[in-house]
């Protein structure tokens, strides 16, 4: 199964998806996407209207329904109250530009997710421009063995970490590091009040291929912390010799067929062998897409970066497996 | 060889300020009710040869609406989430618009009312509800849902209801005895998109979200057919009004295939289906013509075709600059109405060919 659609990207309606513990800023940032002056037309998925204080026909609310297709295949989980409520709401596309969708704080943020991969109407008519976490440093450690929270964490492509101003610089950092052992690829963004420029948070296009991975340089060179013992986790695989593209390929479909409800993004810039060309790599459980992208810059270091965000994750038998699609 | 005769030569049309989303006709066929997706309602009315903008844009939209089976009233519901009523006088009087009643469902974007009777059944959330025109209230029972309700369908005679959701496909009879008979519940695989019941015979069918067709035989009590293998999630189904040689035909329409289904014997594999492959995007609704076998389709590319008894294109006519949403044949089965995602409705009177309005049961021959 790949992301793409036969529609071209240009011509759909891009969607962020707001996640975010409860309490974590969601309204607050959502009543500050409705008001801004950034020019564009913002359409609003709530899941419960008296939140947000706007009065404005463009904020509609939708209950939480998991569709279950093919047998409960998880790949396969969307959400049936988006999937009807978006076909409603793509009747009057002409009154905006952009679709917000924000979650419950205890929501599956995947199921949103891959309903714009799997569902033929949305693929078609949208495509997920990125998944936005908001996350309270002042509270988020109490509530980080929360599957949720980590989840949330481990699907983000922009993670803003909200409530700087009640948290000193040390429990900051502290806070910085544990969410980057779970999510090295999001970007970081601190904001006051839910105050981000609008421009870090709509219009990121996190899921094209081109943008795949914008891997923090410091990760993968930084000595982790381990004092925290989660669940859910990432490893970041760097490989100097060039990978096969084959063997790649069969160790990915197999790797997802066995572990794909654990596995929740992966991200990677492959450097092939015989090939001038970057190949780039992502996946949202077992939706893989990967196609080659553009050369290798002369200046640029020739070598493979790949991220895996998942629960539970078996470090050694990855790196191996890994190790082995070396060409 | 002659041309063939055109079936549509003139038409009328009008405009909205947004997408047109459902298209009405009065049960005698005087008025005409007009929605859109910034919750506009145009009535015509023929016979006084006038219109009424019952409401204007309010960036709020309109999805589904509907006459009385006796044209007393005009439902509407939509983006705002309450119960919009209009009860109608004779032609050229002003509609009375009732107080809006609220429902606490979110988006409302199904409800039908019931043939030959006053019950207007609304998809509320998990839960269908009937409002009583003959009283003025709604009904006490409710037919409870494991999941959203996705459509409704009456049958022809008014005594049952039909609700799909996620999961499941109910069927109610509400209107049948006290204690009324529980719900005839069966659980489906994947979410029911599209219900609608053959005008004779009780077949029941339900278009699915997984690119498959259900379908019951009658009474619904025994095990339904089930055809796969559509190309997209079967959306839009319309039945025949004339009888088959076994069951009437059926139209089905998935992305932007149309299929014809033929019921040739009783077998489980007892139907044929007749893929009819013009349109170039998705279908957005199909009518057979009142007591004809001319099947209109609606699409997304700008078409609407006409096709005969056979699948055969009989005339195509075209939006030009927008695709079509909707269409409504009139009760006369002589003019068409169609509305476009840009606000333009239009309306043609169609000179249906007289082999279509024979039943294919009455020796169609050698053809």
């Amino acid at each position: 199964m790949v992301f793409s659609s036969p529609v071209p990207a240009a011509q759909r309606l891009p969607v962020t998806v707001l996640t975010g513990y409860l309490g974590a800023g969601k309204t607050t940032l959502l009543n500050r996407i409705l008001t801004h002056e950034h020019g564009l037309k913002v359409a609003v998925i709530v899941n419960e209207f008296g939140e947000v204080g706007i009065d404005n026909q463009l904020v509609v609310e939708a209950d939480e329904e998991i569709f279950e297709m093919n047998n409960g295949c998880i790949c396969c989980t969307v959400r049936g109250d988006l999937i009807r409520i978006i076909g409603n709401l793509m009747k009057r596309r002409d009154r905006f530009d952009h679709l917000v969708i924000e979650t419950t704080g205890l929501a599956d943020p995947a199921p949103v997710i891959q309903t714009f991969f799997v569902d033929e109407d949305l693929r078609d008519q949208l495509r997920l421009d990125a998944v936005v976490t908001l996350v309270d440093l002042k509270h988020v450690a109490q509530h980080w063995d929360a599957e949720e929270v980590q989840e949330q964490l481990a699907f983000a492509d922009v993670l803003v970490l909200n409530k700087v101003d009640l948290v000193n610089d040390v429990e900051r950092q502290a806070i910085e590091r544990r969410v980057r052992a779970i999510n090295p690829v999001a970007r970081l963004l601190t904001s006051q009040n839910a105050e981000v420029p609008i421009q870090e948070l709509l219009g990121v296009e996190a899921f094209e291929l081109e943008r795949a991975l914008s891997l923090d340089p410091g990760f993968l060179t930084e000595d982790h912390d381990h004092e925290h013992d989660d669940a859910v986790g990432s490893l970041a695989l760097v490989e100097e010799r060039p990978m096969d593209l084959e063997k790649l390929g069969c160790w990915l479909s197999d790797l997802v067929a066995e572990q794909g409800p654990d596995l929740f993004r992966m991200k990677g810039i492959i450097q092939l062998q015989g090939e001038d060309r970057r190949y780039v790599f992502q996946a949202v459980h077992m939706l893989l897409d990967g196609d080659f992208d553009r050369l290798w810059k002369p200046v640029e270091r020739r070598r493979t970066e790949f991220v895996i965000i998942g629960r539970n994750l078996d470090q050694e038998a990855l790196r191996a497996g890994f190790a082995a699609c070396v060409a | 060889m002659a041309a063939p005769a055109a079936l549509v030569s003139e038409r009328l049309c009008g405009q909205l300020q947004q997408s047109i989303t459902a298209l009405n006709w009065s049960p005698k066929g005087d008025f005409l009710a007009i929605a859109s997706a910034g919750g506009e309602l145009l009535l015509l009315d023929f016979r006084a040869g006038c219109e009424e903008l019952l409401r204007g844009d309010r960036d709020s939209s309109l999805d589904a609406i509907g006459f009385s089976a006796d044209g007393q009233f005009l439902m509407a519901v939509g983006q705002a989430g309450g119960l919009l009523l209009w009860e109608l006088g004779e032609t050229g009087v002003r509609p009375l618009a009732r107080e809006p009643i609220p429902l606490g469902a979110g988006w409302l974007d199904a409800a039908t009312w019931q043939p030959q009777g006053l019950l207007l059944a609304v998809a509320a959330g998990r839960q269908v509800r009937l409002w009583d025109g003959a009283v003025r209230q709604w009904h006490p029972e409710t037919l409870d849902l494991p999941g959203t309700v996705q459509a409704l369908a009456w049958s022809q005679d008014g005594l049952q209801l039909a609700a799909s959701c996620h999961g499941e496909v109910a069927l109610w009879q509400p209107t049948v005895a006290t204690p009324a008979e529980p719900p005839l519940r069966t659980a489906i695989d994947s979410a029911g998109l599209a219900l609608s019941f053959a005008p004779s015979g009780h077949l029941l069918a339900c278009g699915l979200m997984d690119r498959s067709l259900l379908l019951w035989p009658k009474g619904c009590r025994s095990k339904p057919w089930h055809f796969s293998g559509f190309p997209a999630k079967v959306r839009h189904l319309a039945w025949c009004d004339l009888p088959g040689r076994l069951a009437p035909l059926l139209a089905a329409a998935a992305g932007d295939t149309l299929v014809h289904w033929t019921q040739v014997n009783h077998s489980s594999k007892g139907w044929q289906p007749e893929p009819l492959l013009w349109h170039q995007q998705r279908i957005e609704a199909v009518a057979f013509a009142p007591g004809s076998t001319l099947l209109a389709s609606a699409a997304a590319d700008g078409t609407v075709g006409l096709w005969d008894r056979r699948g055969r294109l009989l005339q195509s006519l075209e939006a030009e600059d927008q695709g079509f949403t909707t269409l409504a044949w009139r009760p006369d089965g002589v003019h068409l109405a169609a509305g476009g995602d840009r606000g333009r409705w239009w309306l043609w009177p169609v000179a249906i060919p007289v082999r279509e309005r024979r039943p294919s049961s009455s020796g169609s021959g050698f053809q």
